[in-house]
C-alpha cells in the first residue's frame, strides 16, 4: 500500500510538472502570438486554443497532486471541535465524497471523449485540432485522481479499522489553515533564502576583488 | 422552501468538512435529486470540459504562475529596501513602506496570500531591529497584503468576472481608485496611531537623499511589468488573459537577468501552480454545476420574490448582503466563499439596482475585510506564520485598525459610486 502511494505520488508530480511546462509553453505562445499580431497585423493562429487545452489537461492532473499534499480547501469551523474519532469519520466522509462526485465527472468526461472518438471531432479553428488528443489526456488525468483517492480512501479505513488514527489524519486529515499558511510562508522563505546566498556570494567577490585592487 | 431546503442542504454539507469543491458538487447532486426530474449530472463531462478548457480561465494559472516567478524573482527585497528610503520619515516609519510594498507589489501581483507572505517575509527582521509596536508593525503587513486582490491585477476579479459575466478590464480599471483610496487609509491609520502613541513609531530609520536616488532603480521593475501588463490591457493590444502571459514572460525575463533562472526553479514554479490551479478550477467546477442545478430549480428567481415580497429597499438589500459576507467571512475561507455566494448575490444586487462591476469591487473590498478579521483570516495565518512567535492574537489586534480602515472605505464606494466608477466611465 505504501508503495503504491510512493508511486502514485510521483506519477502525480511528474503529471503537474508537465502540466505546469504546457502552461509556460502556452505563454510563451501567446506572446509570439501578439507580437505579430501588433507588429505586422498577422498571426500564427491557435495560442488561445492551446492555453485553453493546456489548462483542462493540467488541472485534471493537479488534482491528484492537491488530493496528496491534502491542499484541497475544506471548511474546518466544526471538524477542529469535535472528538478525534469524528474528526477521523470526517475525513473518511470527505474522500468518499470526492470519489463520487469525480467519478461522475470522469464517466460523463469519457462520454464526451468517446463521442470525439466516434465523430472524429475537429476544432473549429485553423489548427482544426483532433480533439481526441487534449480530450484524452484530460480525461486520462480525470481517472487517475479517482484512483488515487479511492487508493487513499482504502488506505483511510484501513487505518480506521486498525485504529492508527494517527496515520489516517496523516494521510487524509483536514490540513489545518495555519498549517496552509505556513506552508507558503516556507515556500516564500525558500525562494528568498537563493537569493540571499546569491548577495552574499556577490558581496564576497566584490571584497575580494577591492582588496586585490 | 426550496431555497430553504437548498441552504441546509449546502451549509450541513460544507459544514461537515467536505472539501468545497466536492461539496459543492454534492450539493448541486443532491438538489437536483430533490427538485428536478431532470437528470442534470449528464451535463457534467461536457461543462467540465467546456469550463475548464475556457480560454479566459487560463488567466488563473497564468497569473498565478506569474506571482511564483516574481517570488523567487528577487524583485522584492530591493523594492522594500528602496520605498524604506522614500516613506520612512512619516509618522509610522517602516510601516508607511510595509503598506507601499504592498501596495506596488500588489500591483503586479493577483494574489493577496502572496502579497503577504513575500512583504511579510522582506520586512518581518525590521521590528526588532528599531522597536516598533509590534501588533501594529504586524497589522501593516496583514492588511496591506490584502491590497493583493484590489490593486489590479486579480486574481479574485477574474474569477468573479467569468461567473458573473462582467467585463474583467473593466473591473480592473475599477479597482484602481479605491486600491489608492486604500493605501492612503492604511498610511493614515498608521499616521494617526503613531501621532497619537508617538513611541509605537520606533527608532528613526537613517536615510539620505543620495541612497533614495541610488535605490531609485529597484522600484522599476515592478512598475516596468505593471506598465507592460495594465498597459497592453488598456491601449487594447492584449485581452486581461494574454497580458498575463506577457507578464510571465517579463518575469521569466527579470529573473533571467538577475540570474536566478534555473531548471529547479522552473520545476518549482510549475509544480506550485499546477496544484494551486487544480484546486481553484476543482471548486469552480463544483460551483458551476451547483449553479446550473439552482438555475433549473429556479432558486434565484425565488429569492428575488421573496424580497419582492418584503418590499426590501435597494439599501436594505445592499446593507443585508453586506451583514452576510462580514458574518461569513469571519469563519469561512474567503475564495470558497466568494465563489460559492456571488451566483446568487449577484443576481439580486443587479436586480436591486447596482452595477455588476462597482459590486465586484464592493465584493473584493469584504473579502480583503474577511482575510484580516478573526477567527478565520488568511492572512492573520500568514503574518504569524512568518513572525514564528508570539500569539496569533497580537497579529489580530494590530490588524483592529485596518479593518476599520476598511469598513470606511465600504462606506465611502457605498456613499460615492463615482469613486469605483468614474474610471470605467472615462476610460472603459
Amino acid at each position: 500500500m505504501e508503495r503504491l502511494q510512493e508511486v502514485a505520488t510521483r506519477v502525480s508530480r511528474a503529471g503537474a510538472i508537465a502540466g505546469g511546462a504546457l502552461l509556460l509553453f502556452a505563454s510563451i505562445a501567446i506572446c509570439i502570438d501578439i507580437t505579430t499580431r501588433y507588429l505586422f497585423a498577422w498571426t500564427l493562429g491557435g495560442a488561445d486554443e492551446l492555453s485553453g487545452y493546456a489548462l483542462a489537461i493540467s488541472s485534471a492532473w493537479g488534482l491528484s497532486a492537491a488530493v496528496l499534499t491534502r491542499s484541497h480547501i475544506r471548511i474546518d469551523t466544526i471538524y477542529v471541535r469535535v472528538r478525534a474519532q469524528a474528526r477521523a469519520m470526517l475525513d473518511l466522509l470527505n474522500l468518499a465524497v470526492f470519489v463520487f462526485f469525480f467519478a461522475l465527472i470522469t464517466y460523463y468526461a469519457w462520454g464526451v471523449f468517446r463521442q470525439s472518438w466516434q465523430s472524429d471531432s475537429h476544432s473549429l479553428s485553423e489548427i482544426q485540432m483532433p480533439l481526441i488528443v487534449p480530450q484524452g489526456l484530460w480525461v486520462a488525468g480525470l481517472a487517475f485522481f479517482v484512483l488515487v483517492s479511492a487508493m487513499l480512501l482504502v488506505r483511510g479505513l484501513r487505518s480506521f479499522l486498525g485504529r492508527d488514527l494517527d496515520a489516517l489524519f496523516a494521510a487524509i486529515g483536514s490540513k489545518s489553515a495555519v498549517a496552509e499558511a505556513q506552508e507558503e510562508v516556507e515556500n516564500v522563505e525558500r525562494a528568498f533564502e537563493a537569493e540571499r546566498l546569491e548577495h552574499e556570494r556577490l558581496e564576497r567577490e566584490r571584497l575580494e576583488r577591492e582588496k586585490k585592487s | 422552501m426550496t431555497a430553504a431546503v437548498s441552504l441546509v442542504v449546502l451549509l450541513a454539507i460544507l459544514g461537515s468538512s467536505i472539501a468545497v469543491a466536492a461539496g459543492m458538487g454534492l450539493t448541486g447532486v443532491v438538489l437536483n435529486q430533490l427538485f428536478s426530474s431532470m437528470p442534470l449530472t449528464r451535463v457534467l463531462g461536457e461543462l467540465t470540459w467546456s469550463t475548464t478548457s475556457n480560454f479566459i480561465l487560463t488567466a488563473i494559472p497564468f497569473y498565478i504562475m506569474f506571482g511564483e516567478i516574481l517570488l523567487r524573482s528577487g524583485i522584492a527585497e530591493r523594492m522594500y529596501a528602496s520605498l524604506m528610503q522614500w516613506l520612512s520619515w512619516l509618522p509610522g516609519g517602516l510601516m508607511h513602506s510595509n503598506v507601499g510594498a504592498c501596495a506596488l507589489f500588489g500591483s503586479v501581483s493577483g494574489s493577496s496570500v502572496a502579497t503577504a507572505a513575500t512583504i511579510g517575509v522582506v520586512a518581518m527582521g525590521e521590528i526588532d531591529k528599531h522597536k516598533y509596536n509590534e501588533p501594529l508593525f504586524l497589522g501593516t503587513l496583514a492588511a496591506g497584503g490584502t491590497l493583493g486582490i484590489l490593486i489590479p491585477p486579480s486574481i479574485n476579479m477574474i474569477i468573479y468576472g467569468v461567473m458573473t459575466d462582467t467585463s474583467v478590464p473593466k473591473l480592473y480599471l475599477a479597482g484602481f481608485i479605491p486600491g489608492f483610496i486604500l493605501t492612503v487609509l492604511f498610511s493614515l491609520t498608521v499616521a494617526i496611531a503613531c501621532i497619537w502613541k508617538p513611541h509605537w513609531g520606533g527608532n528613526k530609520v537613517e536615510t539620505s537623499w543620495d541612497e533614495r536616488i541610488r535605490t531609485l532603480p529597484d522600484l522599476l521593475p515592478p512598475l516596468v511589468l505593471l506598465m507592460i501588463v495594465i498597459g497592453a490591457i488598456f491601449y487594447g493590444v492584449a485581452t486581461a488573459t494574454e497580458a498575463a502571459a506577457v507578464g510571465i514572460v517579463g518575469a521569466l525575463a527579470i529573473t533571467a537577468w538577475r540570474r536566478r533562472l534555473t531548471l529547479t526553479m522552473l520545476r518549482d514554479v510549475c509544480e506550485a501552480t499546477v496544484r494551486t490551479t487544480a484546486m481553484v478550477v476543482a471548486i469552480l467546477v463544483g460551483a458551476f454545476f451547483l449553479n446550473v442545478v439552482i438555475q433549473t430549480i429556479g432558486l434565484t428567481q425565488q429569492l428575488s420574490r421573496l424580497i419582492a415580497a418584503y418590499q426590501l429597499t435597494p439599501t436594505q438589500v445592499l446593507l443585508a448582503v453586506i451583514a452576510l459576507y462580514l458574518v461569513l467571512g469571519t469563519f469561512m475561507e474567503e475564495l470558497s466563499m466568494m465563489i460559492s455566494t456571488i451566483p446568487i448575490t449577484t443576481p439580486l444586487m443587479v436586480q436591486a439596482g447596482y452595477d455588476s462591476v462597482w459590486y465586484g469591487i464592493l465584493i473584493v473590498l469584504l473579502i480583503q475585510t474577511a482575510m484580516i478579521s478573526p477567527p478565520f483570516g488568511i492572512n492573520l495565518f500568514v503574518i504569524q506564520g512568518i513572525r514564528g512567535r508570539g500569539k496569533l492574537s497580537d497579529v489580530e489586534l494590530g490588524s483592529a485598525p485596518f479593518v476599520i480602515a476598511l469598513l470606511i472605505m465600504i462606506a465611502i464606494i457605498c456613499i460615492w459610486p463615482e469613486t469605483v466608477m468614474w474610471a470605467v466611465r472615462v476610460f472603459g
